[in-house]
């Protein structure tokens, strides 16, 4: 009885351990800084475009009338602040008052506070436009949401800057738990997306049969570029709608072992741009790449960005190395970091 | 690595880490409950659990299905209109439609608002939401034309299959395309 007690305390001690290191071990907030800059100027650039036909969309006799929205939202906590602002002046006050806010995450001034004004503007859009949104919105709020609870500003931003300016100098690298805990947010979020669009796919007969991706390139309405050509390749169709739904259904347990992490990433470099060329999407292509970026460790990205070593301080390509397992740093000097002894 | 070049944050205390691990709990559990719930296909153990998470769920933007492309790709759906004029002239149009609208996020934005009408008109959907978007849209053109009625119909376009395209079927085939009437508006006064 007492081994069987002293296996479940072990395995209780190991989880709690386990948990702690996957959530609370600091980590270099390069990834989330990077994230912050490309999530940011997808924000701005989609509401730049909601900007072409704002009161056409939201104002008095708009696409999207309040009546019509509310009929589908009716019993859902769903909210916006759209709803307060019907004129012409009043909706554009706002919406530029928006765009500075996604400006601002964007090159990374005032991040701690404009990250949350972020959240709150983009998910005040997707409330209010019920009807004309797609994934481009799911991923950009979702984003939105995790870089407000992370130091997204702790890296490549105006803010790290002029801290680096305060003090007269470069400025180490503040790995944390913080910018851990919003990494790994994202991280589950993406396996959650691709898990649900893998499995509802599995539904439909034209994922098993093949021709899926040929009814997504061959509808017009979509098309960006010309794929028709690909009706004399049959066997390839088949071939890219097989990968496409394995890629999807797997990548939730694919993605965390360090040997299939970056096959996965590399995957799904092709098949998110293939939606972006081809299929007219690039705004959606692209912010998924983005979620993908949330498994590409700090010293990756430092390695990446030109100065991201130097540039941000002497200790900017501390980022500890691959002895990172999931993106994050594994200093075992933290108290979240350390495994139990036994 | 030169300790002086990394200052870490420090470790969240106990208590810090307890609270942390229970809100990422929560949220996790809304983030994976907004696909499982999402209707049509959902279980009623899913749906029980969705009434409980429904006010986070929804507050936070996390009630979406991600069923991108899913069940299969299909027909798209166009919304065709034919405004009719005071002085009884009439003039036709549809969306989305690229000569109309750029870039190509904003005629996505077109398309998404007449594959939502058709979405919306799925068997077992009631009908209300239905003919408030067909209103909604109606009256938008009705006011931005100056029309003094339009009639609305829905456009589906089939995607041909590959042995079609081998024997030379192009994808604007006019065999390819299905109005079905979504009603006519008259000029709402307001």
């Amino acid at each position: 009885m007492n081994r069987e007690v002293d296996y479940g305390r072990q395995w209780f001690a190991d989880v709690v351990a386990g948990w702690n290191r996957f959530w609370f071990e600091p980590t270099d907030p390069a990834t989330l800084g990077m994230i912050r800059i490309c999530a940011g100027a997808m924000l701005l650039y989609t509401h730049l475009v909601w900007g072409l036909d704002l009161t056409t969309f939201f104002g008095a006799h708009g696409w999207l009338s309040p009546s019509a929205v509310s009929s589908v939202q009716e019993g859902s906590f769903t909210w916006s602040y759209l709803w307060w602002f019907e004129s012409s002046w009043a909706l554009w006050t706002v919406h530029v008052a928006a765009l500075v806010v996604f400006a601002m995450l964007t090159v990374g001034l005032f991040t701690r506070v404009v990250a949350v004004l972020a959240w709150l503007a983009a998910m005040s859009y997707v409330g209010r436009a019920t009807g004309a949104l797609f994934g481009l919105d799911q991923i950009n709020v979702m984003l939105a949401m995790y870089l407000a609870v992370g130091p997204s500003g702790d890296a490549f931003s105006v803010d790290r800057w002029l801290k680096e300016r305060r003090a007269g100098g470069p400025l180490p690298v503040r790995p944390s738990w913080t910018a851990n805990l919003a990494i790994r947010l994202i991280q589950l979020h993406m396996c959650v997306i691709y898990l649900f669009a893998g499995m509802a796919k599995l539904t439909g007969m034209a994922w098993w049969d093949g021709t899926a991706m040929w009814m997504a390139f061959g509808n017009l309405e979509y098309q960006s570029l010309d794929m028709t050509w690909m009706a004399d390749w049959p066997r390839l169709m088949n071939l890219l709608t097989h990968v496409t739904i394995f890629w999807e259904t797997f990548y939730v347990a694919l993605i965390w072992p360090r040997l299939t992490r970056p096959v996965m990433l590399a995957l799904a470099v092709p098949l998110h741009m293939g939606i972006a060329v081809c299929l007219g999407m690039m705004t959606f292509g692209l912010i998924m790449l983005v979620g993908n970026m949330a498994f590409v460790p700090p010293w990756v990205i430092r390695a990446m960005v030109p100065g991201g070593k130097s540039g941000q301080g002497r200790g900017a390509s501390a980022g500890p190395r691959p002895n990172s397992n999931l993106g994050a740093t594994r200093s075992r000097s933290t108290v979240a970091g350390t495994r139990p002894k036994h | 690595m030169p300790a002086d070049n990394v200052e870490t944050q420090a470790a969240p205390r106990a208590g810090v880490r307890a609270l942390v691990s229970l809100l990422v709990v929560l949220h996790l559990t809304a983030v994976f409950w907004g696909p499982f719930a999402m209707p049509p296909q959902a279980s009623e153990l899913a749906g029980s659990g969705a009434v409980v998470l429904r006010p986070y769920v929804d507050g936070v933007g996390l009630a979406n299905g991600y069923r991108f492309f899913a069940p299969e790709p299909g027909p798209s759906h166009l919304l065709r209109y034919e405004l009719t004029f005071d002085d009884g002239s009439t003039r036709e149009g549809f969306f989305p439609n690229r000569d109309e609208q750029q870039p190509r996020l904003l005629y996505h934005r077109y398309f998404m608002m007449s594959e939502f009408l058709n979405s919306l008109g799925g068997q077992g959907a009631p009908r209300e939401r239905a003919d408030a978007y067909a209103k909604s849209y109606a009256d938008h053109l009705t006011h931005s034309t100056g029309a003094k009625s339009v009639k609305l119909f829905l456009r589906r376009h089939y995607v041909p299959r590959m042995p079609e395209v081998r024997a030379g079927m192009q994808l604007s085939d006019k065999a390819l395309f299905r109005d079905e009437p979504v009603g006519t508006f008259e000029r709402d006064a307001s």
